[in-house]
């Protein structure tokens, strides 16, 4: 040590290459049994990607052939997880419509019937839940959002002194959670519903912390719905179940809406709260509403996100 | 061409090899961050299997302690910068062996900044919907698409700048200024931007008022350059711990020991001339007259292993350069002492203190029987009028591995600055906030102070506050110019500004929610798990960088001793002196 710290003499050859074997292998070893048991947890995987799934192609680079093989394999996935054979549409936005919700909050009742035929319509997970609506009450006379009560439970509703507000996707012009997609997976179609490819989105959340409305939900887990309650009238972006790590929220009802039909939760609302058409038609009720009512609210109008999602009151 | 990539291998593999020779304790530090990696590795594979649900994020609080930890890392990556503008736009000489300690830490920080945005997404199998070209990549809309490309890039251009430098000491030539200074130049810019593009990340949301302030880009560059340089303070000084033996027992007693003046010296003569000239090329353009002045100013040692040439704190006015052996040279700092790097044939050692007649900033041995050219200074002032002389004997004095303290207390001025504008900019925002009392400071109020009997993050931001506090008061008063004060600084930096910008700044922004709900949010044991294991990558990862760097740094590897046996396999270094 004294004389020189710098060179250590090579050992002999061969009693070292023996020794220096036998302890790198040792080593190799136990570091391999770590590793392999570091990943013993992927066993549990429920639901490892195929390979046509993995390497599923985007939306909109799809061919009418792909689209056919693709609704083709989610039909043959979802029966043979539901056991029950599912109707998969790719249905696409119809010519000269925008769509447009108007809600008066004069007649709304706080019933949440509306957030339970969602659920129903659109294969939300019951467990952990999911729900495309939150119903808001609100003190009368007051828009302050923070202080809406979420979790209200009374007997029996509507309560004196409430006023109380549903709140889903606001189906903006200016959708601030298209902008922040790094991967292009929701976007706004042409009849004004911005969906989301549920087989391209990657999971980081960048649009749920952009969105000023809190309509988008992610699956945490792989979702659950009871195979007895499965709606297998379905859509590709739409109400087909999801899968664990990506995106969801309410999308008007694409299954219902492009074929002529009222979103679920209108048709179920007692109180005849809701209405919804198409605002590029001069006769529809909606572009009554707007034209005869002298105030609405966009909920957060100041952000610029524009919705078209409308609420009023009677007068 | 394919002799070049050859010997690329070598230099690949002599590298790995010697990131794998170690003493007992070195062995037990990779050991047990291996460890702490794979229990972070086993946690992300049970999120993988059944979902974040496994870590405590929800819908109402949907990033967590992953975006947290990714904010901080992007701002210790970009704090790497702060060490290479002083040296490469205003020459300091105190930082340059740090530069490319620096870089490595930055490359080991976004290392970890890419693993925590990896765990972080619900569908990591999907990862190459991100790739441009393959996948859809919405640039330039998505904040997140420009980040995904700012930090590859800052990934590349630092691997190749540390990657390129350190290739070129190993293989002892000079690096040529077209294949790396451009790319420094480029990556100062590119540093201030990584950093704010992530604080776009957030500044962009309109829906969130918490971050929708634009004082947000700024505190995040103040604060990054003031935790990053911070860090660089503490990890310095464990390279300098590591590398150095202690010196009490051994290393000086031996060098006390030491004859100085060496037994056997004669005069120089031109064959000593023509020895160095063929290890040292730019010595033929030294004019015949002069070589005769400067063998007559001269004289030749022969020296034995152990023998001391000069010793660190003297003054007198020798240089010298090797003939044929070779030569240690260490330095004790804090009663260790260090080796700052092995010289062979034709290099010079001792020439600083000679020119600027300062004392020996080291100590000098022969390590083997040796046979050294003694120069006086005017001697060697008279060789450096020979300007491929001067060239390579000043390019060759800027090559050395010193980590002084002089160095540190550069750095501690940039934490000194960098921490009085962090903490005006902190106080500038709970102003506006608290002062104008708006709708929109419910989620500082709920940082602060409590919102509707909630307050998870109460104590977490006021030690945070108090933390960065107590550091900047340290910070400007004289005792933090001792290490010890200068290293709890740094301590209180890191912590303060990783409490503050990590959890301090994500969190709240998701309280309450848009629609006014609160639900709180605590990491839970599998995500806690999972961040460990990734620091423990990063560590790893920097442990590594350094076991390869610092014996190339120090002229210990190097394409000379290519050949010669060592205990792993082809690997000539040493294990000892980097262990201790």
């Amino acid at each position: 040590m004294d004389k020189t710290p710098i060179m250590n003499p090579a050992p002999p050859e061969n009693a070292m290459g023996r020794r220096s074997f036998l302890r790198t292998s040792a080593v190799l070893a136990t570091g391999l049994a770590a590793l392999a048991a570091s990943l013993k947890p992927l066993l549990e995987m429920n639901d490892f990607p195929s390979m046509e799934r993995f390497l599923q192609k985007y939306y909109k680079e799809m061919t009418p052939q792909d689209m056919a093989k693709v609704l083709k394999r989610i039909e043959d996935e979802v029966e043979q997880q539901y056991g029950l054979r599912p109707h998969v549409r790719d249905l696409k936005p119809l010519d000269g419509v925008e769509y447009v919700y108007c809600l008066n909050l004069t007649r709304c009742i706080g019933c949440r019937k509306c957030v339970h035929a969602c659920v129903a319509e659109n294969n939300e997970s019951r467990d952990p839940e999911i729900q495309y609506i939150r119903v808001l009450r609100l003190p009368d006379g007051s828009l302050d959002i923070d202080k809406a009560e979420h979790f209200y439970a009374p007997d029996s509703v509507p309560e004196k002194g409430y006023f109380y507000m549903p709140v889903q996707c606001q189906q903006c012009k200016n959708p601030p959670c298209v902008k922040v997609c790094p991967v292009h997976a929701t976007w706004q179609e042409t009849d004004g519903i911005t969906v989301i490819d549920y087989d391209w989105c990657i999971g980081c959340r960048y649009c749920e912390a952009a969105c000023p409305y809190w309509a988008r939900r992610f699956n945490f887990t792989k979702p659950f719905i009871p195979k007895e309650r499965l709606n297998p009238d379905m859509a590709y972006l739409g109400n087909r179940p999801r899968r664990q790590g990506v995106m969801e929220k309410c999308h008007f009802c694409i299954q219902r809406t492009r074929v002529g039909r009222y979103p679920a939760c209108l048709e179920v609302c007692p109180a005849g709260a809701r209405k919804f058409g198409n605002i590029l038609e001069p006769n529809s009720e909606v572009s009554y509403i707007l034209r005869s009512k002298r105030v609405f609210i966009q909920l957060k109008e100041e952000m610029g996100t524009s919705p078209r999602f409308f609420y009023y009151f009677d007068v | 061409m394919r002799r070049g990539i050859r010997n690329y291998f070598v230099f690949l593999k002599r590298c790995a090899c010697v990131a794998f020779v170690g003493d007992w304790r070195y062995y037990a530090w990779i050991g047990l961050l291996a460890v702490i990696c794979l229990l972070g590795l086993n946690a992300w594979c049970r999120q993988f299997a059944h979902g974040l649900i496994v870590t405590g994020m929800s819908d109402e609080v949907s990033w967590g302690v992953y975006i947290a930890n990714f904010t901080f890392l992007v701002g210790v990556a970009a704090a790497a910068v702060m060490m290479v503008i002083p040296v490469y736009i205003y020459k300091n000489e105190d930082l340059h062996d740090l530069v490319i300690f620096g870089e490595l830490l930055a490359v080991a920080a976004i290392l970890m900044c890419l693993a925590f945005v990896t765990v972080d997404l619900g569908r990591p199998d999907r990862f190459w919907h991100l790739i441009p070209g393959i996948g859809q990549f919405n640039f330039p809309k998505s904040m997140l698409s420009w980040d995904v490309i700012v930090l590859n890039g800052y990934l590349l251009l630092n691997v190749h700048i540390c990657g390129y430098l350190l290739y070129c000491r190993y293989r002892k030539s000079k690096p040529s200024k077209w294949f790396y200074i451009p790319f420094v130049f480029i990556a100062i810019v590119w540093a201030v931007s990584i950093h704010t593009v992530t604080a776009f990340l957030y500044v962009g949301l309109g829906g969130r008022p918490f971050w929708n302030s634009s004082i947000v880009g700024p505190r995040f560059l103040a604060s990054a350059f003031t935790a990053g340089p911070a860090l660089i303070i503490l990890a310095m000084q464990v390279v300098r711990r590591v590398t150095s033996s202690p010196s009490p027992a051994t290393g000086s007693s031996a060098v006390g020991s030491a004859p100085l003046a060496p037994s056997k010296h004669r005069g120089a003569t031109l064959e000593d001339f023509a020895l160095l000239s063929r290890h040292l090329p730019e010595m033929a353009s030294v004019p015949s007259e002069s070589r005769q002045r400067v063998l007559s100013m001269a004289e030749v040692l022969e020296v034995e292993p152990g023998e001391a040439l000069l010793r660190q704190g003297e003054t007198e006015d020798r240089a010298f350069f090797i003939l044929r052996g070779s030569v240690v040279v260490r330095r004790t700092e804090g009663g260790r002492f260090r080796i700052t790097r092995t010289a062979g044939p034709g290099e010079q050692f001792g020439e600083i203190s000679a020119l600027n007649a300062t004392p020996r900033t080291a100590t000098a041995m022969a390590e083997e029987p040796s046979l050294i050219l003694s120069l006086s200074a005017d001697a060697l002032r008279l060789l450096m009028r020979s300007p491929q002389v001067n060239k390579i004997v000043r390019s060759r004095m800027s090559e050395r591995l010193l980590i002084t303290d002089r160095a540190l207390m550069t750095l501690r001025s940039i934490v000194q600055v960098s921490m009085l504008i962090n903490v005006f900019l902190l106080a500038n925002e709970v102003f506006k906030e608290f002062y104008s009392g708006n709708l929109h400071v419910v989620s500082s109020k709920y940082l602060f102070v409590g919102l509707r009997n909630h307050h998870a993050l109460v104590p977490w931001i006021w030690t945070a506050i108090a933390f960065n506090l107590l550091a900047m008061v340290l910070l400007v008063l004289p005792v933090s110019r001792s290490l010890r004060w200068l290293n709890l600084t740094c301590v209180l930096c890191i912590v303060g500004i990783w409490i503050e910008k990590g959890m301090g700044l994500v969190v709240p922004g998701f309280i309450p929610t848009p629609l006014g709900e609160i639900m709180e949010y605590r990491p839970s044991l599998n995500e806690t798990l999972v961040c460990f294991g990734i620091w423990a990558f990063g560590l790893l990862c920097y442990t590594i960088f350094l076991r390869m760097s610092v014996p190339i740094l120090q002229g210990r590897l190097s394409k000379e001793n290519e050949s010669v046996p060592g205990p792993s396999g082809g690997a000539a270094v040493p294990a000892a002196p980097l262990a201790g």
